[in-house]
């Protein structure tokens, strides 16, 4: 039965035969498929593969800001130190200026008097950006979630790629978000950023 | 007050030709989670205002409608540098209240975790001065180093900085057998480290140089400020509530106090490295004195205190460490103060910076070893 279905379809989705045009188009079936076809060299050719060293470039090379918001920077700290050694996946933070990062690392808990000032900073940075909530305290308030100073998470302010549980995270798993932002990285369409 | 701080002091102004309004922080790499704005002559800071309360998180609030047990997880995270350190006091202050006798082992083993985290803590501290001094070096051994002693508090603590070590009652759990003969061979280690660090960063000249002078306080300013730990000890006053007040068995073990009369960033720095030797030599007599027996008295998880209050301080890791507490009898302290160094250190940074180089302010921000996380609470 199902083969029977199978081949009833392919005959309808075969392409019309020479001559059985219908009377609406003006162009042969062959200019569509040359389109088609085109567009598929194309994107082979070209987009693919500046998509993929623009990726690659974007990959290794992701400097956060140095904006302390809470608690975890000391984890952060321990994670630019020489145990865990962020540095080896190409993170390393960016002391100079906010036009040369493009990574935001939400240290923690968000307060009231610092969420205007996060979203100033992340509006600064030039326009392929990342954010990883690192904590409880980004992720939901984690336990400041009935205080009367703290945001019930980062994300009400700016969009976040990738969240770390932990309060505060262990640096392995800060680590294990890096490699993850970066698979996002890998995979996304230098089209649409962010 | 004649500086804007909030609105207006968003970004750095011209005044006239040689004066201008700076806004440092909170994105800085010399002030996480802090801003103050300073008016600068030419390279000279003529005023300076801080702007603290970006981590103020409402912890004492919190702990009004939380049970005494469950606010110890919040307590602990306003300082994870030193985190058996700030819940010490309040346990201490619950139990004074709950009328609880501690266990001595269980005293023995607050010390030792406490006196491990002044060390992790002052090598966070070091790690920082060091690349405030353009020392990459003295970022990367401390660190590196600070993860040897995180590891001996996993090994009693069981969680890599915050355990909650101390609960009313007691500690959470016992210390694993091995961990003498460890603690001894990191000790032997680190002691040998700092002998390296001293020849590499406290005794090399560029340190002398960017720290001998910089920032002083008197003693009468010191006194006069309120200032606490560090700050107050390099300036010449013996103050260590360990032996002032002593609490737990602070009074049956011998340490010295380090002091210095210079009240300058060099001997806030030499302050900081004498203690973590200071620290050891704690530990090492805790592991020799420490009898056996119970590590905590079983308490009910909706323990009530008696209506009253009290008030303990301890030594956090830097300075004068209190809480207040009062309670009204049920299970959930009717309000708690806490009174946290960092706070009472911020004072003297207005006082320390106006008349310096603006090169020098990172050093001087730093040798205050102000951690605003504690600071806000």
């Amino acid at each position: 039965m199902v083969a029977q279905e199978l081949e009833s379809q392919q005959q309808q989705q075969q392409p019309p035969k020479k001559g059985s045009a219908s009377l609406h188009s003006h162009e042969g079936p062959g200019l569509n498929i040359l389109v088609g076809k085109a567009r598929e060299v194309i994107q082979q050719a070209i987009v693919d593969p500046v998509t993929y060293l623009a990726n690659w470039g974007r990959l290794y090379s992701l400097w956060p800001v140095h904006l302390e918001t809470a608690c975890c920077s000391i984890e952060w700290g321990a994670v630019s130190g020489p145990r865990f050694d962020a540095e080896r996946y190409g993170i390393l933070e960016a002391f100079g200026s906010l036009r040369q990062c493009d990574l935001v690392v939400v240290h923690g808990t968000v307060t009231r008097k610092m969420a205007p000032r996060l979203r100033f900073i992340y509006d600064q940075m030039p326009e392929p950006k990342w954010v990883i909530a690192m904590g409880a305290c980004s992720i939901s308030g984690g336990v400041y979630f009935d205080s009367y100073n703290v945001l019930p998470g980062v994300d009400q302010v700016i969009p976040v790629d990738v969240y770390v549980p932990g309060c505060p995270p262990r640096p392995e798993e800060l680590i294990d978000a890096f490699i993850l932002l970066q698979d996002k990285i890998r995979n996304s369409n230098i089209k649409k950023t962010s | 007050m004649s500086l804007p701080t909030q609105s207006s002091g968003l970004f750095t102004e011209q005044v006239s030709e040689d004066k201008l309004v700076v806004s440092i922080g909170p994105q800085h790499p010399g002030a996480g989670h802090f801003r103050f704005t300073i008016r600068v002559e030419g390279d000279t800071i003529t005023e300076c205002i801080p702007d603290p309360g970006y981590v103020h998180r409402g912890g004492e609030k919190q702990t009004e409608y939380r049970t005494y047990i469950q606010s110890i997880p919040m307590i602990e995270r306003s300082s994870l540098l030193d985190v058996t350190n700030i819940t010490l006091p309040y346990c201490m202050a619950a139990e004074e209240l709950m009328g609880i006798q501690v266990p001595p082992r269980a005293q023995y083993l607050r010390m030792i975790m406490s006196e491990n985290q002044r060390i992790i803590s002052h090598l966070y501290w070091l790690g920082i001065q060091g690349i405030f001094l353009g020392h990459s070096t003295m970022f990367m051994w401390p660190l590196g180093d600070r993860d040897i002693f995180i590891d001996l508090g996993q090994m009693i603590g069981g969680a890599r900085i915050t355990y909650s070590y101390c609960v009313p009652g007691g500690v959470r759990n016992d210390m694993p057998p091995n961990f003498k003969d460890r603690a001894m061979k990191v000790f032997e280690y680190f002691e040998s480290r700092l002998k390296d660090y001293e020849r590499i960063f406290f005794r090399s000249p560029l340190f002398e140089k960017r720290t001998r002078g910089v920032g002083v306080l008197s003693r009468s300013d010191a006194i006069s400020l309120g200032v606490a730990g560090q700050v107050l000890r390099a300036s010449g006053v013996k103050s260590d509530t360990r032996i002032d007040e002593p609490y737990c068995f602070y009074k049956d073990i011998s340490f010295e106090v380090p002091v210095y009369d210079d009240g300058d960033t060099w001997a806030r720095c030499m302050v900081h490295l004498e203690e973590m030797r200071q620290s050891m030599s704690i530990i090492r007599q805790c592991l020799e004195k420490m009898p056996q027996g119970q590590i905590k008295v079983k308490l009910s998880p909706q323990q009530r205190a008696q209506a009253g209050e009290a008030y303990c301080r301890t030594e956090a890791a830097r300075g004068a460490m209190a809480f207040h507490i009062i309670s009204d009898g049920s299970t959930k302290p009717y309000r708690t103060k806490w009174s946290v160094p960092s706070f009472r250190n911020l004072i003297a940074l207005p006082k320390l910076l106006v008349g310096s180089h603006v090169a020098d302010m990172p050093a001087i921000y730093w040798s205050l070893d102000y951690w605003p996380v504690e600071a806000d609470r």
